[in-house]
């Protein structure tokens, strides 16, 4: 009984980890949607995000929504797209790799998040034309394995669970915590709104959190599910 | 910022989630697909969609016995592929173990008990109960044990391993009281091992290739075939491929192993002796050797003898082995043995590989113990890189009862009296004329388990004579899974259980130099009436009113194994993980190299052996050399004032040293030192005689496989390879027929007209050429076969090749014992 209590416990929090990453990979896939842009500020969403430490000024609230996607589109534009010098959010771009191979498009990390992606089960699809490493890309598969870790815990398949938690360890570690801390921080600099700065802010602060966390995520898995004793 | 903690992200999910569902399915999407679970271990039927069930097993098709995975579907075995978690493997599997599936369900296949129903041999059957088959049985047994007579039982198996042997051979065996019990591992590589065992100890090598800089190879084909085949072969190549390491190969024959090489060096048979030895002066004469390990070495009689006379010694030893006079000998050029030699010497690590192309003769011994004296003085000896004392697993079993009867043994197993040296592994050829020769007894009943005495051991014919006759052997019985040239001489046949029918723990040598622990399980419910014969000794014993005490089953006996084991090896995983992952290795261990090394502190009592310099824990006064079972009292090698594990003893009581000076074949009358001595029957050849070779192909499990008809797909036919100024001189074309004979018989079969064999040699495969078993492999319906497999109308081959052993006289290295397969003198002529 205890062991399946700790079985829902375990799935619900990779289900809000699920939504959390969504929810970045959304704010960085491209310029904000009216409609995202509406959700965000509903009173209930803005508290959540108070409480977190997250503060959007009255640039993004109190603005004409017609008015506010026109500036935070052409923030989006400046800050991670250009043409002048902007904050490309590719892994590879930001991620100092010891063998020097880092700085540009195309390095040796993107090939890395490629084939982790890809050796994980899944595959780029054919009209995504961006690059493989950038930033939604990777929080959207860091989305998509925690919700298949959440389908394992439901089906009790422990083992399938433990599996994603340690492709999540292995990716965060490998891919997350070496770049978007430092990406954050060229953002929360660079912007000029305070939405992408504070997204900026939310979003380094859960990776830390991730890195924390992953592996007592880990051991309470395999508390949940304790390798199994031979019984005469 | 304020701090996102475990507590409040928490609301922050729900709300995105909230957000997320609330949205126009807004999260982005690069990606396709959907996480998948485990690499491997799921499939689908292509055509129903019908998913699969995995389940971790180990091959068993050659005696490498890898970790393998079967795939069943509806209760049917659908596929074997490889276990993807096992070091040893690292999931790949060849084709043998590919065709894993057929051994179960060949329409030939033996699947009730059969007592035969004419004259033996007649081949007249009727199907028996198993209750019928096992009264009878154990009637027979009984009555001989009660007589006082168990050892009238003979038992001789093929390959029997880890828990089938413990529970067959040590329990039920045991338990009943015979020790007239063969193996047939002098037809296989008995030889090599006593070499080793009388040089460091031990047996099996393991050549490790993920670290080695070269590869000297004397007539192994490992890339086709070896006692531990994928494993290492995938582990050369990788090494050939990633780090272009180079590899030469001296064979007869171009193997695929010799034509994967740098270089194939062609080379007269059983001359490979010649050539190590000659390689062993050069680095000798030339300082070339790694003075530091002959610390560990042994090469004179006196045991404290300093460094610096070991080697002048070994200088003077081998000075007459010149290159010039290997070449004379193997038709090798000197300078080719010489620059071979350096560049083995001063490429660090190097490794030198042999197998039975080089040992199966009859002055293997030495050449094996040249190969070790190679490795030895160039430091290449259980280093990263060289060559290493295996590593297995290492299993707890019950043992039964405590007080087993003493045991009583015919003398059979060990060759004729007087005739070989130290036959370690026994003299599986010469059983049978032993049986017919009468002077040390004659079995009563004759059992045999994986094996084919008739066709696995050499001239067929002799063991026909005596295995049909019921007055040397009354009563013969098997247990198999095919009807094949022996089978058909038993008086009753037990229809055995496939290795994917049953249980068994593992241990095969890992070639990471750790150990891994494997299971076998259960695919399938055996087919008909199958049974494995681990369950059958059980029910037999209890039949005989002599219970095991080890359980009512084999899968039994595997969980207590198991349960055992894990109590006293740390970090060992439940039963149920090892029904899941088939495989487990401690994942803190690290390689085992240089244990030679270990010093002894505390020597717990044990005793100074002066001649040896063994220290052991025997009766002072003893001689460690003679005392009877010495060996497994050693403790250690004293060298200079310290005592080291160094090399210690298995079956043979040599010291501790690596002996290259070995004190136990001086004492037999043989040089001590390795030493190269001539074939008597290659001396005495006439201008128009040939040697014949012996050779196996990838894709056939020694002569045992043909009723697979995957593989005999593939190889159903085995002509005769000659070379073409050979074949020229008896007006012999590609193709045509010929007629091979030997002092002891005559076949006719096709020759095969190639430069890829050296002139003078005629290489014939034992791979195939059955008389027996069963429609794919010989064309003949076996007794009580079905037909209801839709292969047999797709069978498209009615050649089966003609095998060898017909003509192969049983022949023994005095030394060890081994079969010497390579050595036969034949005449070929056009038929």
């Amino acid at each position: 009984m205890e062991k399946n209590g700790k079985q829902k416990d375990m799935a619900e929090v990779a289900k809000q980890r699920s939504n959390v990453y969504g929810l970045l990979a959304t704010i960085y896939h491209k310029e904000i949607t009216k409609k995202l842009l509406k959700q965000i500020k509903h009173p209930k969403f803005l508290e959540v995000l108070s409480d977190q430490g997250v503060q959007l000024e009255n640039d993004i609230l109190q603005k004409p929504e017609d008015e506010m996607i026109e500036e935070l589109a052409i923030e989006y534009t400046r800050l991670f797209l250009g043409p002048d010098r902007h904050i490309s959010p590719h892994e590879s771009v930001h991620h100092e790799r010891d063998d020097g191979d880092w700085g540009q498009f195309w390095g040796k990390s993107t090939v890395e998040v490629k084939k982790f992606i890809e050796t994980a089960g899944l595959e780029y699809k054919s009209e995504y034309t961006g690059l493989p490493d950038h930033i939604s890309v990777e929080l959207e598969f860091m989305q998509r394995t925690t919700e298949r870790e959440t389908q394992a815990w439901e089906e009790k398949d422990n083992d399938g669970a433990l599996y994603c938690l340690k492709i999540e360890k292995k990716f965060i570690e490998e891919h997350l915590v070496p770049w978007l801390p430092l990406f954050c921080d060229k953002v929360i600099k660079d912007a000029e709104l305070s939405f992408y700065r504070e997204m900026a802010k939310l979003t380094k602060s859960f990776v830390e959190l991730e890195k924390e966390e992953i592996d007592n995520y880990l051991s309470e898995a395999q508390k949940a599910a304790p390798p199994p004793r031979f019984d005469a | 910022m304020a701090g996102l903690n475990r507590r409040n992200f928490m609301k922050l999910g729900i709300a995105s989630g909230a957000l997320l569902a609330a949205g126009e399915s807004i999260i982005p999407s690069a990606l396709a697909g959907n996480v998948k679970l485990q690499m491997g271990g799921k499939d689908f039927n292509y055509k129903t969609g019908a998913e699969r069930k995995a389940i971790p097993t180990a091959c068993w098709s050659c005696v490498t016995r890898c970790a393998a995975m079967g795939f069943v579907e509806d209760g049917r075995l659908v596929k074997m592929e490889s276990n993807p978690e096992s070091i040893r493997t690292l999931g790949k599997m060849c084709s043998k173990g590919q065709s894993g599936s057929n051994d179960v369900y060949f329409p030939d296949r033996i699947l009730y008990p059969m007592k035969r129903a004419g004259a033996r041999g007649s081949g007249k059957w009727k199907r028996i109960s198993w209750d019928a088959a096992l009264t009878e049985l154990a009637g027979r047994l009984k009555k001989l044990r009660d007589a006082g007579h168990p050892e009238k039982f003979m038992f001789h198996y093929g390959r029997m391993k880890a828990s089938s042997s413990k529970l067959i051979k040590s329990v039920f065996l045991g338990t009943y009281g015979t020790k007239t019990i063969a193996g047939h591992t002098s037809i296989c590589e008995g030889g090599k091992w006593t070499a080793q065992e009388l040089t460091w100890g031990g047996h099996y090598d393991n050549w490790d290739f993920d670290k080695t800089k070269f590869v000297l190879n004397f007539g192994s084909n490992v890339l086709e075939c070896h006692t531990n085949h994928v494993p290492v072969s995938q582990r050369l190549i990788k090494a050939q491929v990633d780090r272009g390491v180079r590899s030469v190969t001296f064979d007869v024959r171009l193997s695929n192993t010799a034509a994967k090489s740098d270089e194939w060096i062609p080379v007269k048979p059983g001359t490979d002796g010649a050539i190590v030895l000659a390689m062993c002066n050069v680095v000798m004469q030339n300082n070339l050797y790694d003075k530091s390990f002959f610390k560990f070495i042994r090469a004179t009689e006196d045991v404290n003898a300093s460094v610096d006379k070991k080697i002048s010694v070994l200088k003077k030893h081998l000075s007459k082995y010149t290159p010039a006079w290997a070449e004379k000998i193997s038709g090798v050029k000197a300078s080719k043995i010489e620059s071979l030699a350096r560049e083995f010497a001063k490429t660090k690590p190097a490794v030198v590989i042999n197998y039975r192309g080089s040992v199966a003769h009859y002055n293997g011994n030495d050449t094996e113990r040249g190969c070790q004296m190679l490795a030895a003085i160039t430091g290449n000896i259980d280093n990263p890189g060289g060559r290493c004392r295996g590593v297995g697993a290492g299993w707890k079993y019950p043992k039964g009862l405590k007080d087993k009867p003493k045991g009583k043994a015919l003398k059979l197993t060990k060759g004729f009296p007087g005739t070989i040296a130290y036959p370690s592994h026994g003299v599986c050829q010469q059983v049978l004329p032993m049986i017919k020769d009468g002077k040390a007894g004659r079995p009563e009943i004759y059992m045999w388990y994986c094996y084919n005495p008739v066709y696995v051991n050499g001239d067929s014919q002799g063991n026909i004579d005596v295995l049909k006759d019921e007055k040397m052997i009354p009563f013969t019985v098997t247990s198999n899974i095919v009807y094949d040239e022996s089978s058909k001489l038993a008086d009753m046949i037990l229809p055995d259980a496939t290795y994917l029918e049953r249980w068994d723990w593992e241990d095969m040598v890992d070639p990471n130099q750790i150990g891994e622990h494997y299971i076998r399980q259960t695919l399938v419910k055996p087919l008909g009436e199958a049974r494995d014969l681990g369950d059958v000794v059980i029910e037999l014993a209890e039949k005989m009113g002599m219970p095991l005490g080890v359980g009512s089953s084999k899968e039994e006996f595997v969980k207590k194994s198991h349960e055992m084991t894990a109590k006293a090896v740390k970090g060992f995983p439940g039963f149920d993980y090892m029904k899941k992952h088939g495989v487990w290795h401690d994942p803190s261990a690290k390689p085992k190299y240089y244990s030679h090394k270990k010093e002894i502190k505390d020597l717990g009592g044990a005793i100074l052996d002066e001649a040896t310099g063994v220290y052991w824990k025997g009766k002072a006064g003893k001689d460690y050399t003679t005392a009877k079972g010495s060996a497994k009292k050693y403790v250690g090698q004293k060298i200079g004032d310290k005592v080291y594990r160094s090399f210690p003893p298995d079956k043979l009581s040599k010291s501790g040293y690596l002996e290259l000076y070995s004190g136990l074949l001086k004492l037999k009358g043989y040089p001590a030192l390795p030493t190269y001595v001539p074939i008597p029957a290659h001396e005495k050849m006439k201008s128009n005689e040939l040697i014949l070779t012996t050779y196996k192909v990838a894709v056939h499990i020694h002569s045992r496989s043909s009723h697979r008809k995957w593989l005999s797909e593939i190889y159903h036919d085995n002509p005769g390879w000659i070379n073409p100024k050979t074949a020229a001189d008896r007006g012999i074309k590609d193709g045509d027929k010929i007629k091979v004979k030997s002092s002891i018989g005559e076949i006719v079969t096709k020759a095969r007209v190639t430069e890829k064999i050296v002139p003078g040699i005629i290489a014939i495969s034992m791979s195939v050429g059955r008389e027996e078993s069963g429609r794919y492999g010989s064309g003949k319906k076996s007794p009580l076969a079905h037909d209801n497999d839709p292969d047999l109308k797709n069978k498209f081959w009615d050649t089966y090749g003609m095998h060898p052993n017909w003509i192969i006289p049983n022949s023994d290295d005095p030394i060890n014992g081994q079969q010497a397969w390579m050595d036969t003198v034949v005449k070929v002529t056009k038929a």
